[in-house]
């Protein structure tokens, strides 16, 4: 029963650890995932003009996944005649400060708004505030992700050397 | 029909207590009070359907205008842009968004336009046989005439196109029509029958060469006749031995004619009829039809 029970706490500490390491990681693929989704809406914009619900639609799995359902919560707005909330816009997201949620809320919000030139110009200004993130998450994710980690297994190690 | 696109502050009242059929026009200018035109009539737009009271008038606002012109772009203004330098915004259903604003001019050419201040919503309207009492004049034994269709704003010479396009194809008559679409405003509803092939969002000239070239129509149908390049494009396509149904503004034939634009293809006698409507008697009531001489042939 004791040893099932230092199992048990190596293994929450462990878990614990590997949870906020994930974080760091799910942040990482985030900001590369809304760089590549708003590249991809620059030269689409750019050449096809397609309207923007079908652009959105037509997302890569991939990157679908790694936006966190933002890209839903946007087509639920364009579709349903709504008005774009912080609510609505990032349910179920919780890895974002809010100084991130107001840079990527102002480019959702500005997205269909002006002509080819301007939505373009738009979409440039703020991939390099998306650039600017993912460097920062990146040394964050090197820093701290891995760092996150291994503190969970020692400090899990730690409290079943304590308790035997 | 613009469901999703008009907010519910207006929308449910229209749709509940006037109803879309009856509409001719919606107008909603920046902090004035929106204007329904039903049957050549004006009343103001109140939550409880329309009215004459202006206390009780929805007014309209500037983001109210912006998030309209929005929607109707299918949340897309870029795409739609080179429409919007027209001046018009037409939605997927072929409602027809007339757009006024601050217009951007680079080196004498619209760049775009914004800060829009009014739009003036069309509805169309889908009238079944109402081309009928002119299909004769138009139709004979050697053919179709070409046919020129003469009316005010709003009197219903685009739906005296589509009707005629679908009659056409009720009758099972072995023509092939290219329809024009320049403003998107031809093809609605339930389509133009079996025998039309349509062009849409092009400028005549294009239009005519390219659709003459690759489908070998025998009848063009086009809507708003106005610059020298559509008088142009009218020219060619009757030199290509393609029929042309097509329809300009006008008040009546004595304004017609005076068109400066028209001279030359008046003089060629291009056209063989001219149907002449006006809203007398609502939308699209026929005044009269005129041979190629001016003459009067029909009259009602």
């Amino acid at each position: 029963m004791k040893w099932l029970f230092l199992a048990l706490m190596f293994g929450l500490c462990v878990f614990v650890g590997y949870f906020f390491s994930m974080k760091y990681k799910k942040r990482l693929n985030f900001y590369s995932a809304l760089i590549l989704f708003a590249q991809k809406l620059d030269v689409e914009i750019n050449f096809s003009r397609e309207r923007l619900k079908k652009l959105i639609e037509n997302i890569d799995e991939k990157t679908k996944k790694n936006l966190l359902g933002i890209d839903n919560n946007f087509l639920a707005y364009l579709n349903d005649n709504q008005e774009l909330t912080y609510e609505l816009l990032f349910k179920n997201c919780n890895i974002l400060k809010q100084d991130e949620k107001e840079m990527i809320f102002l480019f959702f919000k500005s997205l269909g708004r002006t002509d080819v030139i301007g939505q373009t110009k738009e979409i440039q200004n703020f991939l390099k505030r998306f650039d600017d993130k993912l460097n920062k998450c990146l040394s964050d994710n090197k820093k701290y992700g891995s760092l996150c980690f291994k503190l969970g297994i020692i400090a899990g190690l730690f409290i079943v050397v304590i308790l035997i | 029909m613009l469901n999703g696109i008009l907010p519910d502050q207006i929308f449910l009242p229209i749709k509940n207590k006037v109803g879309f059929s009856s509409i001719n026009e919606i107008r909603l200018r920046a902090n004035k009070p929106i204007i329904l035109s039903i049957m050549g009539q004006k009343f103001f737009l109140s939550e409880n359907g329309r009215t004459r009271s202006l206390n009780e008038a929805i007014i309209a606002s500037f983001s109210m205008i912006e998030e309209i012109i929005f929607r109707a772009s299918e949340c897309s203004i870029y795409s739609v842009n080179e429409q919007i330098k027209k001046g018009f915004i037409v939605t997927p259903n072929g409602v027809r968004l007339g757009l006024a604003g601050n217009v951007i001019e680079e080196n004498g050419f619209v760049k775009t336009m914004n800060t829009f201040s009014s739009i003036n919503i069309r509805i169309p309207h889908e009238v079944k046989n109402c081309s009928l009492k002119a299909y004769s004049s138009i139709i004979s034994d050697f053919g179709i005439n070409n046919t020129l269709v003469i009316s005010p704003p709003g009197a219903g010479k685009t739906t005296f196109l589509r009707d005629f396009i679908c009659q056409l194809s009720e009758r099972n008559l072995p023509y092939d029509v290219l329809v024009l679409d320049e403003r998107g405003e031809l093809n609605i509803g339930n389509g133009l029958g079996n025998f039309a092939d349509i062009i849409s969002f092009a400028s005549k000239k294009v239009g005519f060469e390219n659709g003459i070239r690759s489908l070998a129509p025998n009848l063009i149908v086009t809507d708003e006749l106005s610059e020298w390049d559509d008088m142009e494009a009218i020219k060619y396509a009757s030199n290509s031995g393609v029929k042309i149904l097509a329809s300009t503004h006008s008040d009546n034939m004595e304004s017609f004619l005076k068109k400066f634009a028209f001279k030359e293809i008046i003089d060629e006698k291009i056209f063989k009829r001219f149907i002449v409507l006006s809203m007398k008697e609502g939308p699209g009531t026929l005044e009269g039809i005129y041979d190629e001489n001016f003459n009067r042939i029909m009259r009602w």
